[in-house]
């Protein structure tokens, strides 16, 4: 072993191999000996080393300096390691380092239980292909009663107590005036669903003057009692359970012909009107079915309003309460507590 | 609607179960509510025979009575009646028993003598007015059977909704014909036969004039005379007690009854006290009052329909008699009227003297015209055999504007595309025809004549609901539509999406979602020192604290921080996406709509443990949310200065971005916080997100080439006296042009004791695109600026 470049190659590898030696090394003692193989007066890099005055006057400066690089190659691996193991050691040995005392948990935010809904239900029908839209809280008459078929002393209008704003101005009672104010700017085929807050005049145990709804609607032609089933009956086993039965009532609402109401088997007592421990169901007074919905053919009269002839499009349409889908869903018992905004109660949404 | 099981018998014979019953009239769109019991309290009480009567030893009022009550031993039971005899079957209450007032009976000593429960009268069962004495039933109850069954009280009453559609449902007999179609069953109508008096002529003697046909399309009425008032038969009382009528007289019973039976409202006047020979319909007299029979005097208007007799108007049409020609004890010649009014006229007038009767409430959803004069005789008939009186010969009646029958067409193959299902003709003939329809036509097309009782079949689609209710929307075929689309996407509305993206970024940092009524009180708002200009008022609202909208988000947000420190939660850090309302000509409605973000800070920066630190929340808290969004959807840092005099916020910073105001941040006035129970410092924020949004809509990542040269940094220690504001140095660092200069931030503040100064390390960054920097030139361009920041503001350099 006279030539450089054999000396060269030695010192390389030889960085390897103690690269390896102080990926096994587990503690300080295994680093000594390590250090006295390589870095000692017998150590390895000293054998190489002793073979460089045997060179080539010309060949001994790059032999040295390789020699010397290779040797502050080999410390600073030697005192990285050496740093590790310390570090490793103080957490285990210093004993106030205590794993089980808190971290720092940044702040778990909340989506409101309404808003959660309203989350679950629009991507269930965004996915069905419903674009999603938005319009006015204060509504004028002609969009939240007259051109829904409900003319001005429409005795169905008493179905819905108002809040006025002014004769011709209210609080919207429903979002079924997104139907026309989208239907006015679209041409079918429209698919759309209306979430947002509605208001009553009415306040009790199981109203609130404010609550949220959405407004679903579908027209094109050719659509049938049969689309609005299907799609209903998806949506409820969607959003609250694949197993869940729905049953349509015929019912009356003036903007939809024949129009339904949608109760689902009641998810409390799973539609046997009773719990297991045989106590009564509350949520369905034992009937076994929760009323969830409104919906129906859209009336022709609706058409008319917008400029659809009712002869080539047909459609449907439906309203649900938010509020009665989440107190289904999470199974919250006072409908106040939504408004109330107890941070027990938000909680529990995070 | 109330609807008895045993009156639904009278007329269609079913004998099915009250559940299936139930079920069914909830499934074709007649949804039953409840089941009612509405005798369930008279359960306890039993028959009993009088065994034997005596003298109380102690007492000349009472009586010593022995009763059979089936079981091996008679009771005895003193009874204070002056009626009670030997052999009467009487009704007992036994001991522990509870009367429907509430009074629990139990055996007890009655001057000396052990009564071993009570022998009940009428009033004290609620089954009618008599307290004279006690209650005699007829026929021969078994001893010891249940008093309900002896009288054949009703057991099942079915609540059902109508809707308001549907005025033919509420009568017995129009649900019967509903019945009937769901069930296959025949429908009876009522059989009777009405025995005239020919020595009176009624239309002879009264003449009937109507000034307004449109309100009034029909007016008829018959006269019975010889009447004597009172209580009418016990099964009549009976019905009406269970569907919850109270029974009156045998006059104003026979009314109710008929109404509820045929469905049709009737009048009846004290023909002795209506003036003149001429019943007139007309409009009232504007300002003028008329005393109602509940003896309230209205005050009419223009729109009121009111029925005249000669000099006085007598009954407010349609909605309740007058007190002047009511039926009393000492009547004896009737007046009986059955008309039709216009529905719009009177809900008009039943709403606005808030007077709701059983026979408003059925005027208003539409009676049916065809059937009145049936109606007038079916009750006319039940007059002259339990008033009893004579009814004169025909009917007095003007008919100015006749029922006009509606004929549609109806295809039945649009039928069943729209309802997705495959019937045939015969079928849709047949449930027609079961609903009272005039059915003609053949092949595709019927023509279909509706009857006068069902106002809501005027369309072909109206027949479509027909034939899916009957057959059962429930068993109609389902699947998923085939949801086309536009080619051409037309407009898309984005702000659900953003406000939901702004919700997420928001719990992402922590804070949590609430949710406040869109009204407040005027007072929150004068409270809030709120201006006057531009409130939304509510015309109707339901209380003083829901009576005009939120202008700014604020109000309900401190309601929430009050709620939440009444519940010992005391750390909040809250947001709401809601729109704010503000009167604008401008607007579609009158009212501006503005989508905004409130951000509400109270107690404690950190969770209250540690290793975080105890301190609470800051101004800088605040803005940081208020930074982060912009960064967020804006990608430009806001601007933020110093406001005066907001209404309700000091100190008060503006927030604005680009040129747009976007909004405010600052500490709530502590006198208004502690209005709301709050002690320390609220923070609040109130931003506007259309203007963020439309910010937002604008911005698109464009990709620019990453780069390729190490950054230098250079820190730079600034002294500047402490009310120079930061912005200020930023603005002389950033408007020097500098092109190397790629970000400079405030790194730490120090405040020297000593002095009234502040001392800010600023560190630059600086990179240049083409090459490695050289330190030297980096030297000269912090000196360059250290200058440059002398020249321009009262700074110095350590």
């Amino acid at each position: 072993m006279n030539s450089v470049l054999e000396i060269n190659s030695s010192l390389k590898s030889l960085v390897h191999e103690f690269e390896t030696r102080m990926d096994q090394a587990s503690s300080l003692r295994d680093l000594e000996e390590a250090r006295v193989a390589f870095l000692g007066r017998k150590g390895k890099l000293a054998k190489i080393m002793s073979a460089i005055p045997g060179l080539d006057s010309s060949e001994r400066p790059l032999a040295g300096k390789t020699a010397n690089q290779v040797k502050t190659e080999l410390t600073r691996l030697l005192e990285d390691k050496k740093n590790e193991l310390e570090r490793l050691a103080a957490f285990r040995l210093d004993p106030r380092f205590d794993p089980s005392l808190p971290g720092r948990i940044p702040d778990m935010g909340s989506i409101h239980p309404v808003t959660r809904v309203i989350q679950d239900i629009c991507s269930i029908f965004t996915g069905l292909g419903f674009d999603i839209v938005t319009g006015p809280e204060v509504e004028t008459d002609f969009y939240n009663f007259e051109a829904l078929n409900l003319p001005p002393g429409h005795p169905a209008r008493d179905m819905q107590d108002t809040l006025y704003i002014t004769e011709s101005l209210v609080l919207r009672t429903h979002t079924s005036p997104m139907q026309i104010r989208t239907m006015e700017k679209r041409t079918p085929p429209v698919a759309a669903i209306a979430p947002g807050k509605v208001y009553r005049r009415d306040s009790d145990l199981t109203h609130t003057p404010m609550f949220h709804q959405i407004e679903g609607f579908l027209v094109d032609e050719q659509v049938s009692m049969a689309d609005l089933r299907g799609t209903l009956t998806a949506f409820a086993q969607r959003i609250f359970d694949p197993g869940v039965k729905v049953r349509f009532r015929p019912s009356f609402f003036p903007f939809t012909e024949p129009s339904a109401e949608v109760d689902i088997s009641c998810v409390m007592c799973e539609g046997r009107g009773r719990h297991r421990d045989d106590i009564s169901c509350r949520v369905c007074k034992e009937t076994g079915w929760v009323e969830v919905l409104g919906c129906g053919m859209i009336d022709p009269e609706v058409f008319l309003q917008v400029g659809y002839d009712p002869e080539k499009y047909t459609g449907f349409a439906f309203g649900l309460g938010v509020e009665r889908v989440a107190m289904l869903k999470y199974g919250i018992n006072d409908l106040r507590m939504f408004f109330e905004n107890d941070l027990k109660f938000l909680n529990q949404f995070a | 609607m109330l609807l008895s099981l045993s009156w639904l018998r009278d007329f269609t014979p079913y004998e099915g179960s009250v559940d299936d019953l139930a079920h069914r009239l909830t499934m074709v769109g007649l949804e039953v509510e409840e089941i009612v019991r509405p005798f369930d309290h008279l359960s306890d009480l039993v028959a009993g025979r009088v065994v034997e009567r005596k003298a109380h030893p102690g007492a000349d009022k009472l009586s010593l009575c022995t009763v059979d009550i089936g079981g091996s031993e008679n009771l005895d039971i003193v009874c204070g009646a002056p009626n009670v005899a030997a052999g009467q079957y009487v009704a007992v209450a036994l001991d522990g028993t509870t009367l429907p007032g509430g009074q629990v009976i139990g055996n007890t000593q009655i001057r000396g003598v052990l009564s071993q429960g009570m022998i009940c009268s009428e009033a004290e069962l609620e089954l009618g007015p008599d307290s004279s004495g006690i209650m005699v039933l007829s026929g021969t109850p078994a001893p010891g059977s249940r008093l309900d069954h002896a009288l054949g009280l009703e057991r099942n009453v079915l609540d059902i909704g109508v809707t308001p559609n549907r005025p033919d449902c509420l009568s017995v007999f129009g649900l019967a014909r509903e019945v009937a179609a769901i069930f296959n069953l025949p429908l009876n109508k009522p059989v009777f036969s009405l025995q005239e008096d020919t020595s009176r002529d009624c239309p002879a003697e009264l003449e009937i004039v109507i000034d307004d046909p449109d309100g009034c399309p029909l007016y008829q009425a018959r006269l019975i005379s010889g009447c004597t008032i009172k209580p009418s038969p016990d099964w009549m009382r009976y019905r009406l007690l269970s569907v919850g009528v109270r029974p009156i007289n045998n006059i104003v019973d026979t009314t109710n009854y008929v109404m509820f039976e045929l469905g049709h409202p009737l009048h009846a006047f004290d023909y002795s006290l209506l003036k003149g020979s001429r019943i007139r319909v007309a409009r009232a007299t504007p300002g003028s009052r008329f005393t109602t029979l509940d003896n309230e005097e209205r005050k009419l208007n223009e729109g009121d329909l009111l029925i005249w007799d000669d000099q006085k108007p007598v009954a407010l049409a349609g909605v309740m008699g007058g007190a002047n020609t009511e039926i009393s004890e000492h009547s004896t010649d009737v007046l009986l009227e059955c008309a039709v009014f216009d529905s719009l006229s009177i809900r008009r007038t039943a709403r606005r003297l808030g007077l709701h009767s059983e026979s408003s409430f059925r005027f208003e959803r539409g009676v049916d015209q065809a059937g009145a004069p049936f109606a007038l005789n079916r009750a006319a008939q039940l007059m002259s055999e339990y008033g009893p009186g004579q009814v004169a010969k025909g009917v007095a009646f003007s008919e100015p504007k006749p029922h006009v029958p509606v004929s549609i067409n109806f295809r039945r193959s649009r039928a069943n595309s729209l309802l997705a299902l495959d019937v045939d003709l015969d079928y849709c003939r047949q449930i027609f025809s079961s609903l009272g329809c005039e059915v003609d036509g053949e092949d595709d097309l019927l023509r279909v004549t509706a009857p006068s009782f069902r106002p809501d079949l005027t369309r072909e689609v109206d027949l479509f609901e027909e034939i899916g209710r009957i057959y059962g929307l429930d068993r109609t075929p389902e699947h998923l539509p085939k949801v086309q689309k536009s080619l051409h996407q037309e407009e898309v509305d984005r702000k659900h999406a953003f406000e939901d993206s702004i919700k997420q970024w928001a719990r992402g940092l922590g804070l949590q979602e609430v949710i406040n009524y869109s009204f407040t009180g005027m007072s929150d708002l004068d409270l809030l020192n709120i201006p006057a200009q531009g409130r939304v008022r509510v015309f109707n609202p339901l209380s003083e604290d829901q009576d005009v909208l939120r202008l700014h988000l604020i109000p309900g947000i401190l309601q929430t921080l009050r709620n939440n420190l009444g519940q010992g939660n005391s750390r909040l850090r809250l947001f709401e996406v809601a729109r704010s309302f503000e009167q604008d000509s401008g607007s579609e409605t009158g009212v501006r709509e503005n989508t905004r973000l409130a951000l509400l800070l109270h107690g404690p920066r950190h969770r209250g443990h540690w290793p975080f630190a105890e301190e609470d929340t800051d101004f800088y808290d605040l803005k940081g949310l208020a930074e982060h969004l912009l960064e967020r959807f804006a990608k430009f840092p806001g601007k933020f200065v110093m406001f005066d005099n907001h209404p309700y916020l000091e100190p008060c910073v503006m927030c604005s971005l680009l040129d747009y105001k976007l909004g405010f941040l600052g500490r709530v006035r502590p006198q208004m916080a502690r209005a709301y129970k709050a002690r320390k410092e609220v923070w609040f924020a109130d931003l506007d997100l259309d203007q963020l949004q439309n910010i937002h809509s604008d911005i698109l990542p464009v990709f620019q080439s990453l780069p390729k040269y190490p950054v230098v940094k250079r820190d730079m220690n600034v002294i500047a006296p402490l009310e120079l504001k930061y912005a200020l140095i930023r603005e002389v660092v950033d408007q020097a042009g500098i092109s190397i200069l790629e970000d400079v931030s405030l790194v730490d503040i120090y405040y020297p004791q000593d002095k009234p100064e502040k001392k800010l390390t600023l560190r630059f960054t600086y990179r240049h695109q083409e090459r490695t920097l050289q330190d030297h030139e980096v030297d000269q361009v912090q000196q360059e600026l250290a200058e440059l920041l002398t020249q321009k503001l009262p700074v110095g350099f350590p």
